[in-house]
Formats: structure tokens, sequence, C-alpha cells
């Protein structure tokens, strides 16, 4: 158990290191230059160009700038270029923002789409589980924006409410807590539905695609043979063994926390992660697209770690 | 069975709580209607976010709209685009010029050149009724002083990067024993001063000065090395514009601390000061001190002439007391960082700006929204609205919305909204030409394009009405040339290039290119063929990009096109100059300064004027409107230099764009005269289609108001 641990942490600490190169890599050989280096403005002459290219170390070799970024990063000095806010400083405060989206949306996922699985499982072939199947492949093929569009203009009209941002824009005056907080859910209403909507037609897939697995099984016939009334045999025999892989899954959730959902968080102005680093791209903010993707990769491989750890816990078939 | 309970309980209960809370929410109509203080606040919408909100370190447009808000400068543009006095309540252009006394000259009608003698020489003509050069005796008339500066010797050390040696640097002590000079105070800027004067000094008395017989170096240097130097140090004349600025007394910032000529050397100094990276250093560079005078009088003097520096003024001052040396020592150890390194740049000066303007800050929150709260002590009189709120949407579908409904009162607007929503009765639309172009540009070092010819055909084998029609939706028009052309500046003498494919033909035939049997031009059995290029993303260049190919085959040019990612297309193509033909387009600013994108100095990879423009009349003009501080006789400059542009056509000049705004209709101006009769009036765009130059004066009112003009 330990000597696993011990492997997995040091291989991981290596897979992280060569992710680091390779983001750093990509971000400076792909094309465009940081808009403070922009040379089709005729008010930056190359003295200023210079200048900033000198600030942000651009005009050091690639291994020496990319010392210079994981020092920084390491020791919490880094800064945006845009606006010299500290990154770590900034990233929190999206983070902040983006966790109840991120909370609400897969508490949806996750309960919506366990029982309209099981039920898709258990009346396999019918009428129920068609329709659920045609609602599922018609959500995953709907475009996310598509889809926002239509339900702001819908509630919009119908129900003359706004829909946008993080609250009703300036219900901070004078409005009591109860009214701020349930405000704020309100807000978080939409986006985290469709935010929901592609996960919980592909996660009710699985869910039922696990069950029927598990349904077809040896020990599943005889406890029908048995005869345990069949909701015992659904969701006391079937429903334990088929949640295993769901265990995986739940770890894997994790990087969800930081790459937020750019298309989403523009549309309805909330002020997230994904949003923020999609602006960064455009600006060719360095520091913060590379903190960002160097977050993402440790919780990547923070979330396999412990989906590995749940899996020795769940399965007791599971020996290191 | 519990778990298929709770299994089927937990999402029931979950989407009911989601779902009540619907009930608790703030409809629209409470927000706008039921909200008295609505009318009070004024919410513009924005796709972006602010970056600094410090006008010396931010160049982008989102910044600046709030910068204009909390900041003032010392002058702006009024309606007709004419400075006015903002922090500043006049102020004088004058000018210091100088020149050495040149030893080796004679002077016509005087025997010993003592520099004495030289100044009372000067002295003299300026006294005498008449001269025979006419231009000589305005600019004699305009000197209001001589005085004699007295030889001296001194030593400055240079530093110099070894080329070919690497970082390895060195120093050169320069000894200058420098001559008498000859100092001229002028009430007025005179670019043809020395011209005019060698009229009279002799024609090489200032072109036969050789600074470098004046110099030594130690270690000894190349002649062209000290020559450069001896340019620099010892330059035979020297022009130094000035500008007296006599500043506002009793304007208070924000805080309350009084603002006086010291905050306005700050400002300068702050630009200047290398540790801000201020984007903004190119506007100063030719500033060569700015001195106080007394509290609310400041003397900016310039190394040499450079008229657009006047407009540059416009620029926000920041409060000395918050930020200078003492202020930001303090703010660092506050912080626990290094007082040595931390610069304006870091300053929480720049998340919580104070300036003088009409607004002052309230609070930001991150692509949220920033709040101002109108500043009551704003010495032009507070403004009507007591809020202006920079609301964040980065939708522009959901910012519509929110306009529609109210919350907010203006947005970025496309122009096919604004055809939609200029019959609506509930809003007010304005529209205006906008400061920018789209251009087709040839690449006149390839051939054939370095055939002037040539591109007026290419020109005029494109139906440019079609496209504003069909492309652009009516929303632009035609220009000729690279100004304003709101501005005096453009020549609207100048028509544009006609529709008139045969006439292109007739001209493609002069310069050499007949049609072949298939119908291709060919030139000595070559055929007429090149590629165009734009960048991708922008769909009215993709749309003109297929229309210029289509319109060129119908001639019989072979023409390919190409899209390209901006930074592959501005880096690989435009730098490199590696190109035929581009779609390209420029914003313009008021000032007609030409030199980046046409002069011929420019050409260069990484230079503005990729095209290669090479003119020499139009290189003079550039250089000449540039030192001009006369108005009108830069105007002239200006028509001058359209004309010869129009004539070269490097660029086919394809149009220039609209801006369109819409506003509730129930945003009005309201100005309360002396006799506190309060009066209503329609907003109006200025003649530059600036709609809200008069924004202090806004107000929305409960109900749209109906003006006698509308009948």
């Amino acid at each position: 158990m330990i000597s696993f641990i011990g492997r997995s942490v040091i291989q991981k600490i290596i897979t992280l290191f060569f992710v680091s190169i390779v983001s750093f890599l990509i971000i400076h050989i792909a094309p465009g230059k940081p808009s403070q280096v922009d040379p089709m403005n005729p008010k930056f002459t190359p003295e200023v160009v210079e200048r900033f290219r000198k600030e942000f170390h651009l005009d050091k070799p690639l291994h020496v700038q990319y010392l210079y970024f994981y020092k920084n990063l390491f020791t919490g000095e880094t800064v945006s270029w845009k606006d010299n806010q500290s990154v770590l400083k900034k990233i929190w405060e999206r983070f902040l923002n983006s966790l109840p989206l991120f909370i609400v949306g897969t508490i949806i996922t996750w309960t919506l789409s366990f029982p309209i699985g099981i039920r898709s499982a258990i009346f396999r072939g019918q009428f129920y589980d068609r329709s659920a199947t045609f609602l599922s492949y018609l959500l995953i093929s709907i475009p996310g924006f598509f889809f926002a569009y239509v339900l702001i203009i819908f509630v919009v009209n119908q129900f003359h409410v706004p829909v946008i941002g993080m609250e009703t824009f300036g219900i901070g005056d004078g409005a009591s807590l109860p009214h701020i907080f349930m405000d704020r859910i309100w807000h978080l209403l939409l986006p985290s539905v469709l935010g929901a909507t592609g996960g919980i037609a592909v996660l009710s897939r699985y869910v039922r695609s696990q069950m029927l697995e598990v349904e077809g099984q040896d020990y599943i016939r005889t406890a029908r043979a048995k005869g345990l009334p069949p909701e015992q045999v659904h969701y006391k025999h079937a429903l334990r063994n088929a949640l295993l892989p769901f265990v995986t899954m739940f770890g894997l959730i994790l990087p969800g926390l930081i790459g937020g959902s750019v298309i989403i968080e523009s549309i309805f102005s909330w002020p997230g992660m994904g949003r923020m680093a999609y602006e960064a791209i455009l600006a060719r903010d360095y520091p913060i697209i590379l903190t960002v993707n160097f977050v993402s990769a440790v919780l990547v491989l923070a979330g396999t770690f412990i989906s590995d750890l749940l899996y020795l816990i769940v399965d007791p078939r599971i020996r290191l | 069975m519990t778990i298929r309970r709770v299994l089927i309980l937990a999402p029931m209960l979950l989407i009911l709580f989601l779902l009540q809370s619907y009930f608790w929410v703030p409809t629209y109509e409470e927000q706008t209607k039921g909200n008295p203080e609505r009318l009070n606040e004024y919410i513009a919408g924005s796709i972006g976010d602010a970056s600094l909100l410090n006008p010396i370190l931010t160049a982008d447009s989102a910044s600046s709209s709030i910068e204009n808000m909390v900041f003032e400068g010392l002058i702006d543009r009024d309606e007709q685009l004419h400075f006015r006095g903002r922090l500043a309540t006049s102020w004088e252009v004058l000018e210091e010029a100088f020149f050495y006394i040149n030893k080796n000259a004679s002077i016509p009608g005087l025997a010993k050149a003592d520099p004495q003698d030289v100044a009372n020489f000067l002295r003299k003509a300026t006294k005498k009724k008449n001269t025979t050069a006419p231009g000589l005796k305005i600019s004699l008339d305009h000197i209001t002083s001589i005085s004699v500066i007295p030889a001296r010797n001194y030593s400055v050390t240079r530093q110099i990067k070894g080329t070919d040696t690497g970082e390895q640097k060195k120093y050169i002590k320069i000894s200058i024993a420098a001559p008498a000079r000859i100092k001229l105070v002028l009430n007025r800027v005179d670019q043809d001063l020395f011209q005019n004067l060698s009229l009279f000094l002799g024609k090489d008395y200032f072109a036969s000065f050789h600074g470098e017989n004046y110099l030594s170096t130690d270690p000894v240097l190349k002649k062209e090395r000290s020559a450069k130097y001896a340019g620099e140090l010892l330059p035979a004349t020297e022009h130094n514009p000035f500008l007296m600025f006599n500043l506002r007394p009793g304007v208070k910032f924000h805080d309350g601390h009084l603002f006086d000529a010291y905050d306005v050397k700050f400002t300068y100094e702050s630009i200047m000061n290398p540790k801000n990276l201020s984007p903004r250093i190119a506007d100063y560079e030719p500033v060569k001190s700015v001195t106080v005078i007394d509290p609310l009088t400041v003397k900016i003097v310039y190394k040499r002439l450079y008229s657009p520096a006047i407009g540059t003024w416009s620029m926000g001052i920041l409060p000395e007391h918050l930020l200078n040396h003492n202020a930001l020592k303090k703010e660092a150890r506050l912080l626990g960082k290094d007082p040595n390194t931390f610069s304006m740049r870091q300053s929480s000066f720049n998340r919580h700006p104070i300036g003088c303007g009409p607004f002052r800050f309230q609070e930001w929150k991150s692509d949220q929204y920033i709040i101002l709260d109108r500043f009551d002590g704003y010495w032009e009189g507070p403004p009507n609205y007591k809020k202006y709120v920079f609301r964040v949407i980065p939708d522009r579908l959901t910012q519509e919305m929110e306009f529609y409904a109210g919350t907010i009162d203006s947005y970025d607007v496309q122009p096919h909204q604004v055809k939609r929503l200029e019959k609506d009765q509930r809003f007010q639309s304005f529209s205006g030409t906008a400061f920018g172009y789209t251009y087709i540009g040839y690449n006149i070092r390839r051939k054939p394009f370095d055939d002037p010819r040539v591109r007026r055909a290419l020109g005029m084998a494109i139906d440019m009405n079609k496209i504003i029609k069909y492309v652009l939706y009516d929303q632009g028009e035609r220009i000729t040339g690279p100004f304003v052309k709101q501005t005096d500046y453009y020549n609207h003498n100048i028509k544009p290039v006609p529709y008139d494919p045969k006439g292109a033909l007739a001209l493609l035939e002069a310069a050499g290119w007949k049609r072949n049997k298939e119908g291709w031009l060919t030139k000595d059995g070559n055929k007429f063929q090149f590629t165009l290029i734009t960048n991708n993303g922008n769909d009215l260049r993709k749309a003109i990009l297929a229309i210029a190919q289509d319109a060129w085959k119908q001639i019989g040019i072979d023409v390919h096109t190409d899209l390209l990612e901006w930074s592959v297309f501005i880096q690989e193509r435009v730098n490199k100059a590696d190109f035929d033909a581009l779609i390209l387009g420029w914003q313009m600013g008021i000032e007609p300064d030409l030199y980046q994108i046409w002069h011929s100095s420019q050409t260069n990879p990484y230079q503005l004027n990729f095209v290669s423009f090479k003119n020499k009349e139009a290189d003079d003009l550039i250089i000449k409107i540039r030192q001009e501080y006369d108005h009108d006789r830069q105007v002239e400059y200006c028509h001058r230099l359209h004309e010869i542009i129009a004539i070269e056509q490097p660029y086919t000049f394809l149009y220039v764009g609209k801006w369109t705004a819409v506003l509730d209709k129930r945003i009005v101006m309201k100005t309360v005269d002396d006799a506190g009769q309060i009066m209503y009036e329609k907003i109006k765009p200025t003649k530059t289609g600036n709609y809200s130059f008069y924004f202090n004066k806004w107000i929305k009112l409960p109900e749209a108001p109906v003006f006698m003009d509308e009948g």
C-alpha cells in the first residue's frame, strides 16, 4: 500500500515535470505575442516593446524563461501581465466564483443520472428507455451555447427576471440576507443546469449500461430465483456492483474544478475561471495561462491518484 | 425500499429548492421602473473588463473609458476638434531657437563675425521696415529677443555597446569646446526660421558649421561616429518649441488635495520613468524638460519641432501626493515588498484611482462591474447622473437582452441591430463616420505593383458602392486618403477612384498588359497573377477578398486568395513584407501625423510602411506636417499630401466604417440656466461623431419627452 503510494507520487511528479515543459514550449512556440508587445500599434515604438520584453524576460533563452517562471510560481510572485495582479490571488478569486457552479452542476448531474439510468436499465427496450435514450442523444448533440440562448430567451421573456451574472445587478443595496442568498441560487440555476445537461446525458447512459451488465450476471439470476422482490434485486444486488466504475469517475471530475466552462461563463457573464483563462489566451498572458495549466495538471494527477485510492477502498478484491 | 426513495426524492427536492428561488428574485420591472434611483445612474455595458485604472499605464479602450471619467487632462478637444482648456485655463505655444556662431562662414555685409556683432546685426535686421525676401521678413517679425550664450567647455561620458563583442560596454569621454551661441525667442513656432535666416546670414552659414571640429573623444573614434555625437551634442541649429500652460486654480482631486503644476510635472516624469513601462512613452519622448514656474504655471520645452505634442496633454493628470517616491515606498513596506523594485505598476492605486475628473472611483469587481460616483466638487459643476456603472457582459446577445430590459443604458451595438432598433419608438439611435478605414495594400517592391497605373487600374475594377451596400449594409462610406474624414485635413476635392473596368483595361494596356486568347492579361509572356491575403476571423474582409478576386478575374487577372491566422499574418507576412497584396485596416487619430505609415524611412521589416510607399515630395510634406504648429498651413500640406497619395494609389482605399449607438429615448440633456430654469434638449452627436460629448449633462427622465422640433 505505502509502496504503491510512494511509487505513484514519484511517477506523477515526473509526469508533472514533463507537462510543465511541454505546456511551456507550446505556449512560447505558438504564433502570437503578448498584447503588450503588439507590433501593429503605432504607439508602441521598438524601444517600448524592447523594454516590455525585458521586463517579461522574453529576451532570454527559453530555458531561462522556464526557470524564471517556475521559480516565481513556487514563491508565489507570479503576476499577470495584463494588470499586475498576483496570479495565484486572481485564480483563487475566480476559483471561488466557479466553485458554486461546479458543485451545483455536479450534484444535479449525479443525482439525476442515477434514477434515470437505473430506470432505463430496468425497463430496457420499453417506451421509457427509448425516450430516455432519444433525449440523451438530443442533449449530447445540441450545442451548449445554442441551448443556453434558447433557455435565456425563454426565461427572460416568460418570467421577466434577470438570469445573467452571479447575482441580480445592484441587489446588494438594502436587500435582506435570505433574498441575497436566494437570488444567488436563482442565478446558479440556469448555468448549472446547462452545464449539467451534457453530463446527465452521458452519465445516465453509463449507469444504464453498467446496470445492464450487472443484471446479466449469474448472482442476479440467483437472487431472482431465490424469490427476492425485484426491487431488492435491482437496488441492493445489482446497483452496488454497478457503482464500482463510478467511484473512479468521481475522482476524475476534480480537474473540472479549475477548467470551468468558457462558453457558459461568457454567455452568463459569470466571472469564473474558464473566462479568465480564455481571455488570458487571447491576450497571450503567459503567466496566467501557464499557471492555470499547471494547476489543472496537478488536479488531473491528483484526481487519478484519488480514484485509485477510492477503488482500493471500495473494491475489496483489489489488493496492492 | 429506502434506496429507491432516496434516489428519486433527492433530485426532486434539489430541483424544487432551486426553482423556488425564482420567487425571491427581483424582476426587471422592479429593477427599472420600480426603482426611482435607476434614473440617476447610467449603466454602460462592455464586452471586456478594464485592466488597470491608471492613464499612464494603459492603452486599451475599456480602461480608457473609465479613466476619462476619473481623470482629467490639461486640455481636450471641443465639438469642432479645436483644443479647449480643462485643467489648464489657457496656454501659449512659443519657441526658443539656437544656433552656433560659425567662425568660418562670412556674413554678407559683416566683416568680423564676433558673437555680439552677429546678435547686433540680427537686432538691426528685425527693426528694418522692408526686407527683400517676404518669408524672411515674417520670420524676423516674430523674434522677440536675441541674446548671446558665451562659449563654454564641458565634457560628457557616453556608453556604447560593443556591437561585435556582445554585451561588452565601452565608455567614451567626450570633451566639448562649444563656441558661442545665439538664442532667439519667438512668439510663435517657425519651422522655416533658419532657412529664412540663411538668406541673410549667408547660404552656407548653418550648413558649413561642423560640430565635430569642436569636440575631442577619448578614445579617439572613427569620423562617422564622432560626427554622430557632434550632431547630437552640437547641432548647428536647434528648435526648442515650448508650451506655457496656465493652470486652473482651486481644482481638487477626489481626496480633497489641491491640484497644481507639480502634479503635471509628476505625471510627465512617471511616464518617462522606465520602471513604469508606460506604453505612452513615445508621445513624450520629444519633451526636453518640464519646469514648474509657479504652482499654476508650467513650462514644457521640446527638443525639436513636433506638433502632435500639444494633443498629448489631454492625458489624465495623476495625483503626485499619492504616488510619489515616498508614497510608493510606504506602500511597499506595508505590503512587505522590496521598496527598491516596487513601482507604480504594482501600486494598489491602479485599482482605486483618484483623479480630478467628474466621477470618483467607488468599487471594482473584476469581470463584473466598476462603479463610479459623481464628484460633487468637480470644477465645471457636478454631472447630472449620480452614478456611472461599467458592467462587463461578454456576450452580445445577453447584452442586447439586458438593454431591452432596461438594466443597461448602452452597449456595443452591431450594425444589423441598429437597423432593427431604429424603428423602435423607445430608442434613439446615433450613427456617424468612424475613425478607421479598410484598404487593399500593394507591395510596391514587387512587379507589377511598382507601376501606379496598375494600382489605379486594380482599384477601378472593384465596385466599392456595391460592397458598401451589400456587405456593409450601408454602414460605411467611401474614403480617398489616410486622413480622418471629419477633419479639415481631409481633402474633399479628391474624387474616389471610379468603378470602370473598361478604363482599368485601358490603363493596364498602357502599362503593357494585353489580354491573350484565353482572356488573361499578359505582358512579355507572363500572366498577371498574384495572391491577395487577409487575416482570418474578419467576415467583412473575407467577403471583400472574394469580391475583389472575382472583379479582377473579370478583367483577366488571375488572383489567388489566402486567409491567415492573425499572428501568422502579421509576423510572417506583413512584418517581413512577404505578400503581393493584402486587405487590412488602420485606426486613425485626429492628429495628421503620417510618419510611421507613409514615410519612406519606415519601409524596413517590422515597420509600418510595409507596402514600401516612397515619394520624395510626400516625405517632405510628412516632415513639414509634423513640424508645423499653424493649423491652416498644416491643412494646406495635408491636402497636398492627400493628393499625392490619391495619384500614387499605394493603397486602394476601400471604405471608412460607421459607428453606431443606441440609447433609451428617455435619456436627454438637462441644463439649468442662471435663472434656475431647467431646460431639456435632445442629445445630438458633435461634428466628429462623439455623441457622449456632453455626457455630464445627461439624465434619464421617467417618461420620454416630446421635443418641439420633432413636431
